[in-house]
């Protein structure tokens, strides 16, 4: 049984990894949507695995919130933006997408080597996921520093957290469940207020390149 | 119980008065201003439990707890409340603002304020750092309060920077529950610091070092540390001057007080030796970064930003230096957070009257405004640390810290930079105090009952720096005991 359900959860990290890995080669924010939610459904369904294999039934409303809120919502408030930015693709990236293929190859490998002491610690059948949930969460961190639209941050901001939250769930079968629910009433209220700003870049600049933002220096 | 409500309880209130007052009007700020003096109050009552040697928590399972440190970081930030809420838009008609910017600003203001006590006073640190995150979403929310592209530029940098390093504090917080829960299985309390404290001795050392890796450089970041720190001298120089005051005085002091917390566990767990070489590394930093971009400052409020980034260094390079370290640490962090707050408020005044942030297109403050100029210039000779300011006792119980630790080419090159800092910030209040005021500036304090708030500031930073009041020290020594054991 606990075969079964340490590779149902590796196979669940490696989708929301590759879904992150996405972000690095597409180029239209149409597809990093279509990532960021499918990610999100995956994430989803790894909580209810490891609810159902780990008997925790707090895990399902967790799930529920993630499926309702990351799954529907917000992909739906995503689109409504990109409708606005249609014509505003990642053309020409700070870092390459061959080089970015391979730095984020490096970042997973990265992943692996700082979660060598949790894995050893661990006794749960869903550790071996941990190192990948940590390589989503550096792979989101370099997207965010290498990208300059302003939504395809807020993409890679989003995975962040399903980094967190994949690296929460399989570490620790997810951490307090109002402690939870305080933290999804965070991202949603950080993302209506990242939305709020793309808006009025795209006002004031008249674009959501971020390149433009160089007036404070120094 | 009664106390951590009429400590929440105000700027709950007024940040929903203000919601509910549509259009704006100008008596919710004369409710608000007198309300934030109740949040005052609370603290100082927190302040005397503790000198009776009580440490008094409410709620199911010490929901909320007001320790030492939690007492200091809840009097300063609702002494900053309180200056901000009095002097803040919206009290008199002709502050520059309109009535639907004052409504916003009561609101968020407000909002961000009750999730900074919130932070320090709660116990469970799950609580504690969805609080933080929430003062990033609502103070974030203030900075376009007048949109130009320098604060939109300004706001968006901040959300973005702040978040990603919140998610990585996160990403800390769940390693050590991670660690935790590996330790002695799931249960409700494992993230109360309370039930952490107890159990550190037992915990993995390497987990809750990676652990302590993630916080110092998520909190680390909205403390305003180098190299996390390029959001801060653009958000806190375009925000409007009292949500600056509160953001430089009091937001950076709450997340390191994240990283203390942490901290005292991570110590616990597996000595001071590992937090010491980062807060140093990290300390010196800020400090070289800051002093050297304080030289080519052009900006007055960018000025004052950077003076932040480098008072952060110094309050992370003292908690490094043993106990003696974290006790003139935390006494920095009073003073700092009086001399900032009334810095960036003055600011205000100035910028008010000469329509330009440029420190070049400002000359003869003296002149146009004797007492804001005056205050201006003790304000920077506080913070460059000369007697009789508290600062200058604050620096010299650091460098005492540090010599007697082994410290001495540590203090050699922090005296460096400060001496770096020292020149140039006293070179451009020169070019703002004298010379010959620009055409068209009209000279006379207005809002005069304004200043009287911002000398008491001054007053108690000089009252700071000719005795050590026994309450404080007492607090102080308390906090120490916290850190240390």
């Amino acid at each position: 049984m606990d075969g079964v359900f340490s590779q149902l959860c590796v196979l669940g990290s490696s989708l929301v990894l590759i879904f992150g890995l996405i972000l690095l080669w597409r180029r239209g924010v149409t597809a990093y949507i279509s990532a960021f939610t499918w990610q999100s459904i995956v994430l989803a369904g790894v909580t209810v695995v490891v609810a159902y294999f780990g008997n925790d039934h707090e895990l399902y409303w967790v799930a529920a919130c993630l499926l309702l809120l990351k799954g529907l919502v917000i992909p739906r408030l995503l689109r409504r933006m990109e409708r606005r930015f249609a014509a505003e693709r990642e053309l020409e990236p700070y870092v390459n997408t061959a080089t970015s293929l391979v730095v984020s190859g490096l970042l997973v490998l990265f992943g692996y080597a700082i979660t060598r002491p949790l894995v050893a610690l661990s006794q749960l059948p869903t550790r071996a996921g941990m190192p990948l949930a940590m390589g989503l969460i550096l792979v989101s961190l370099f997207v965010i520093i290498s990208r300059k639209k302003a939504l395809t941050q807020v993409v890679g901001f989003l995975m962040l957290e399903n980094g967190l939250a994949l690296l929460a769930v399989l570490g620790t079968y997810g951490i307090p469940l109002i402690v939870e629910l305080g933290v999804f009433l965070d991202v949603l209220m950080g993302f209506l207020v990242m939305q709020i700003f793309v808006y009025q870049i795209h006002e004031t600049f008249e674009s959501i390149d971020v390149e433009q933002l160089n007036r404070l220096r120094h | 119980m009664t106390t951590f409500v009429i400590l929440l309880g105000p700027p709950l209130v007024g940040a929903l008065l203000a919601l509910a007052v549509r259009p704006y009007r100008r008596f919710v700020a004369w409710v608000n201003a007198p309300l934030s003096l109740c949040s005052l109050g609370a603290a100082l009552v927190l302040w005397s439990h503790l000198l009776a040697g009580r440490v008094p928590t409410s709620g199911p399972g010490e929901f909320l707890r007001a320790d030492a440190l939690s007492t200091l970081l809840a009097f300063c930030v609702s002494v900053v409340a309180a200056l901000a809420a009095w002097l803040g838009p919206g009290m008199s008609r002709d502050d520059g603002y309109t009535g639907a910017e004052a409504r916003r600003f009561r609101i968020f203001a407000n909002l961000c304020i009750f999730a900074m006590l919130f932070a320090v006073t709660s116990n469970n640190v799950g609580f504690m750092w969805i609080a933080i995150e929430a003062t990033t979403i609502t103070s974030a929310l203030l900075i376009p309060l007048h949109v130009t592209k320098a604060s939109v530029e300004a706001s968006w940098k901040y959300i973005l920077i702040g978040s990603v390093g919140i998610a990585l504090a996160f990403g800390g917080t769940v390693l050590g529950y991670f660690d935790f829960v590996s330790l002695a299985g799931r249960q409700e309390a494992a993230l109360n610091w309370t039930v952490l404290m107890a159990s550190a001795p037992h915990l993995h050392p390497q987990v809750i070092q990676l652990a302590f890796v993630f916080i110092l450089v998520g909190y680390g970041t909205k403390a305003g540390l180098a190299p996390m720190h390029t959001w801060l001298p653009d958000a806190h120089s375009e925000a409007p001057a009292a949500l600056s005051a509160v953001m430089s005085g009091v937001m950076l002091a709450v997340a390191l007080y994240a990283v203390i917390r942490w901290e005292a566990v991570v110590n616990a767990s597996v000595g001071t030796g590992f937090t010491d070489g980062l807060y140093i590394a990290l300390g010196v930093l800020s400090i070289g970064i800051a002093s050297f971009s304080l030289v080519i400052q052009r900006n007055y409020k960018r000025m004052l930003a950077y003076s932040s980034i480098e008072h952060t260094g110094l309050m992370c390079v003292g908690l490094a230096l043993g106990p003696l370290g974290v006790f003139a640490a935390m006494l920095h962090l009073i003073n700092h957070t009086a001399a900032k707050s009334m810095m960036f408020l003055l600011s205000g005044r100035i910028r008010e009257r000469y329509g330009a942030a440029d420190i070049r297109h400002v000359s003869g403050l003296l002149r146009t405004m004797p007492v804001t100029g005056g205050l201006f210039a003790a304000g920077t000779l506080a913070l460059v640390g000369l007697p009789p300011f508290g600062i200058f006792l604050s620096k010299l119980a650091m460098l005492r810290a540090g010599f007697a630790t082994g410290h001495a080419w540590l203090m050699a090159a922090v005296l460096g930079l400060l001496a770096v800092a020292f020149v140039a910030f006293v070179g451009h209040l020169n070019r703002m105090l004298y010379g010959a005021p620009p055409d068209g500036v009209a000279t006379g304090e207005t809002g005069r009952w304004a200043l009287v708030p911002l000398a008491a500031c001054a007053l108690a930073l000089v009252w700071l720096g000719l005795v050590l009041p026994a309450p404080v020290e007492t607090l102080l020594d308390r906090i120490v005991e916290i850190t240390t054991r």
